[in-house]
């Protein structure tokens, strides 16, 4: 780049661009005179109000003065960058410019406002994503294998005959090894109970009887005795139960189908060609999987 | 539909340093009006005070751990969206909750388990650049064209479509009524509304957040601002840049402004000192003048916490520092991000977490006032629009670190020392790290905040080992095994981020410490304590303590176990087994080199089995070989909040 700059000819050619962007902007028919800057009333209230809540108090003169300057400076900047065409094929610039189209197209999806019959045919095209996890109350206690080693069945077996008898598993988090999670949940969902036990500790938890003591379940951690006392199967809620989740999901949706068809109709006005260079035509199949 | 984007490398790799450079050099300095201190209430003492019959409702400390990070970006950061990166706050969120979404190179991405909290921190930089305030929407109203296309987009998103683009098509016709940029609305405003959006108590919480992103002469000094409110305070401010100011002092001011303004409540957390060449964690101001008790009061009040793990390496110490720890060399990045060169040992004290707390505590020594009493914390940092922290899953730091055959290879800057040996950094020098851990009472902004705000926090390098943590002076060995360990550890003691003040006579302090494993994740090696301190010549120290092992091993009188855990790790299967380690594992510990008069700091450091790097998935799963200098194996860990010692 900076051989680039020295070349004589670069530099013939960005005055030739200087130049001929000059005249362009002069004889410019019925637009503002060339090289007229003005600040507005509009952007002087911006410039005060965006300092504002950045400093949390106006600026002073001194800082005015400078804010002015400094937005002068950048619309000169700007207007000759432009002139000079130094926008295109600016990855930073092209990639802001994109975003503030999406910009638009995501404001227009966030306006709408989901009638209930909207939400309700949502919730039935998506029974999975607002599924109530499957919920369960139980009561555990830990075995820690380091401890038990190769007793842990016979150690297991006997407690649980322990814990099954009438009374006998009063105190009953005593009776395992340290642990920490809690020892009694209520109605906690699946999700959760995967995250704090790990995922097979759930799946196994499904197929245990309700009442009475069982195991050991494995887990993550080892073995534990586990007492479930109710279990609510995963069912379908009603939209009154998960309306605020619907409602993100139908604006998310609103918002992604917003953004495809303001692309798809802005595309139309373009036909694309694509001319990959010839070498490159056998990775082709890849790259576009 | 899939989108395919290929980078030219060159392009991509040179903007990273362009992406730091932009941030340096000199800018305005805004002369800030002094305002008083932002004072935090302490949080109230956790014990139980008079007993109900139920136990519950007294119950105000928390019983378990929530995961998230405070730091990662979506395509809004310049960084991010200039290298192709297009996934927005919402695709975050939704990710972050458990969803999938398709990254930028067509591929499908989901977490292993969703996160329970996430701060979305966006760069400031450029992010409100085009914000203009809310103005030209009643000017848009004002046009009699203008109206109906807001009334169209008010019917139905459909219209509004239909409208958009009858006004985009208006601008092209050079009729341009529809130009003000206000309403197109601008990146913060947008950000703000989908931490609204996705925030649910209870479920999932978003705490609205940026980064400050100073680098002067491409020394990091970056910090992630976290606020505790919601959008109707937050929105009274716009982030504060790097090119309002590099200097952390007049970030605190901005600070201080917001809480004043809003009665709201915000704090920073310094990130990769590991690049700061020396200058995040010294005895120097902004302006290289001795710190003051003062800056020290101001530093401390404004950044209770230091990240210090991500995938820009790890910050917690560095094998130079550190010579008899054998777990300090870990995911190392100790080159300048300017020339990526290997830094002169001479910067390295000032870029690394335990030398901080160190030299915190000879400041507090000369300033009454410690800079550094700051938790840890771990971030992501991942500038693809998802948080990626799992071995087997991991998405990589920018886009060209998206999963690709060749991605190992692909060079972080084309920055190198020898043009023939190829860059100095590469995406495999990248670290599928890292994650908060935090202790909070509910999943909400405020308890989320609160916990971050209290210290009650801890760093993994990407799992999610629960690790608990008391420190008083009466604890005896029985209280490891109490079924009220938490509410007694509360009661007696302090937990993780606390401080122990003068020692009873005769007294050591104690230390009850508890690790279990992820779930799903490795086992356990061993549980260290790591004791710095202020001795009496005016130097610190450092020493590391084994105080748990996996198997029987033994622990020597010298209070280390010298025999190593093992290696179950078949990389070229890129599998491991929990054969070896222990899935949790416990302590009570005293300090035998307890000296009441010299101040002091412990963490805990969580040390788990060798399991594979992800760079061994990536030769397993796409079937290449990589040079032996890249890693295949990696050995996570977790490092909490340390508990200080003040005579």
């Amino acid at each position: 780049m900076k051989r680039l700059l020295k070349e004589p000819l670069v530099h013939f050619l960005l005055l030739g661009a200087l130049i001929f962007g000059g005249y362009e902007l002069l004889n410019h028919n019925g637009e503002p005179p060339p090289g007229r800057i003005v600040i507005s009333q509009g952007q002087f209230t911006s410039m005060v109000e965006n300092f504002t809540r950045t400093q949390q108090r106006p600026p002073t003169r001194e800082e005015m003065e400078n804010l002015i300057r400094a937005q002068v400076r950048g619309e000169v900047y700007y207007r000759e960058a432009l002139a000079l065409g130094l926008d295109r094929d600016d990855a930073i610039i092209r990639r802001r410019l994109q975003q503030k189209m999406e910009f638009i197209s995501d404001d227009i999806a966030a306006q709408a406002q989901p009638t209930d019959a909207e939400l309700e045919a949502f919730l039935q095209a998506h029974p999975d994503k607002f599924r109530v996890d499957p919920q369960f109350t139980f009561r555990q206690l830990y075995l820690n294998p380091e401890k038990h080693g190769t007793n842990l069945a016979g150690d297991a077996a006997q407690l649980l005959a322990k814990l099954n008898q009438p009374g006998g598993d009063a105190g009953f988090a005593a009776l395992g090894d340290p642990f920490m999670l809690d020892n009694t949940f209520t109605a906690l969902p699946a999700g959760e109970i995967s995250k704090q036990f790990g995922k097979e500790f759930t799946a196994k938890l499904g197929g245990l009887q309700t009442g009475h003591w069982e195991g050991p379940v494995e887990s993550g951690f080892g073995a534990h005795l586990v007492c479930l006392s109710e279990r609510t199967p995963a069912r379908a809620p009603a939209l009154a139960e998960v309306r605020d989740a619907v409602r993100r999901e139908w604006i998310e949706d609103q918002r992604l189908a917003a953004n495809d068809k303001f692309y798809q109709a802005m595309l139309k006005h373009y036909t694309v060609t694509i001319e990959p260079p010839a070498a490159d035509t056998e990775k082709k199949p890849t790259a576009a999987k | 539909m899939k989108r395919n984007t290929r980078f030219p490398s060159a392009a991509l790799t040179g903007l990273t340093a362009i992406g730091l450079a932009l941030v340096s050099g000199g800018f305005s300095q805004f002369a800030v009006a002094q305002d008083e201190q932002q004072t935090v209430p302490t949080p109230k003492p956790t014990g139980p005070v008079k007993p109900d019959y139920s136990p519950y409702p007294e119950q105000h400390f928390p019983t378990r751990v929530y995961w998230g990070v405070a730091h990662v970006h979506t395509g809004y950061s310049f960084d991010s969206g200039m290298f192709g990166v297009t996934l927005t706050p919402d695709d975050l969120f939704k990710v972050a909750r458990g969803g999938t979404v398709v990254t930028d190179n067509g591929q499908t991405f989901k977490q292993d388990r969703p996160l329970d909290w996430v701060s979305i921190t966006d760069h400031a930089e450029y992010l409100g650049i085009a914000d203009q305030i809310r103005a030209g929407s009643p000017a848009l109203l004002a046009d009699p064209q203008g109206k109906r296309w807001y009334d169209m987009s008010k019917e139905s998103p459909q219209k509004g479509v239909e409208a958009a683009i009858e006004a985009v098509v208006s601008i092209k016709n050079g009729k341009p009524v529809f130009n003000s940029p206000e309403i197109a609305g601008e990146a913060w405003a947008h950000s703000l509304t989908a931490a609204e959006k996705w925030n649910e108590p209870g479920v999932f919480t978003t705490l609205h957040g940026f980064e400050w992103t100073s680098a002067p002469g491409a020394k990091n000094l970056h910090r992630t601002v976290i606020f505790r409110d919601g959008i109707d305070r937050v929105k009274q401010v716009l982030p504060f840049s790097a090119f309002d100011s590099p200097d952390p002092e007049q970030l605190w001011k901005y600070m201080d402004n917001y809480a004043k303004k809003t009665s709201g409540e915000v704090l920073a957390i310094p990130h990769n000192g590991n690049l700061s060449m020396g200058i995040m964690y010294n005895a120097e101001t902004f302006d290289q003048k001795p710190m003051d008790r003062a800056y020290a009061e101001a530093r401390i009040s404004h950044e209770p916490l230091m990240e210090v793990t991500q995938i820009k390496g790890d910050s917690e110490t560095h094998p130079y520092l550190s010579p008899n720890d054998e777990f300090a060399d870990f995911e190392r990045w100790d080159f300048d991000f300017d020339k990526m060169q290997k830094v002169p040992n001479s910067v390295l004290a000032g870029n690394y977490v335990r030398s901080a707390l160190k030299l915190g505590l000879q400041l507090e020594d000369k300033l009454g006032v410690n800079p550094y009493q700051a938790g840890l914390i771990g971030g992501n940092d991942a500038h693809v629009g998802v948080v990626t922290v799992s071995e087997d899953n991991f998405f990589g730091e920018f886009a060209n670190g998206l999963p690709s055959p060749d991605r190992w290879k692909a060079p972080l800057t084309m920055v190198h020392n020898d043009p023939k040996q190829g860059p100095l950094v590469s995406v495999w020098n990248e670290s599928a790290s890292g994650l908060g851990g935090v202790w909070a009472t509910e999943n909400t902004r405020e308890g989320i905040w609160d916990a971050l705000k209290r210290k009650e926090v801890y760093a993994t390098t990407g799992d999610r080992p629960v690790v608990r943590l008391f420190a008083g002076w009466n604890f005896a060995p029985a209280d490891l095994n109490r079924s009220d360990f938490a509410e007694n550890g509360y009661a007696h003691g302090v937990p993780m981020g606390g401080n122990l003040n003068t020692a009873p006579v005769g007294k050591q302090p104690v230390f009850l410490v508890y690790a279990m494993r992820d779930p799903e994740g490795p086992n356990l090696d061993r549980i260290q304590v790591v004791k710095g301190w202020l001795g009496k010549d005016g130097q610190t120290q450092e020493r590391i303590f084994d105080v748990a092992v996996s198997g029987g091993r033994k622990i020597g009188k010298d209070g280390v176990c010298k025999t190593l855990v093992g290696n179950t790790v078949d990389v070229a299967n890129a599998t491991y087994s929990n054969t070896i380690g222990a899935p949790v594992l416990s302590a009570y510990w005293k300090d035998p080199e307890f000296d009441a008069k010299q101040r002091a700091f412990y963490y805990v450091r969580v040390i788990q089995i060798p399991s594979p790097r992800w760079t061994a998935y990536d030769a397993k799963r796409f079937g290449v070989k990589m040079p032996d200098y890249v890693p295949m194996t990696i050995t996570d860990r977790a490092y909490t909040s340390p508990v200080w010692y003040t005579p």
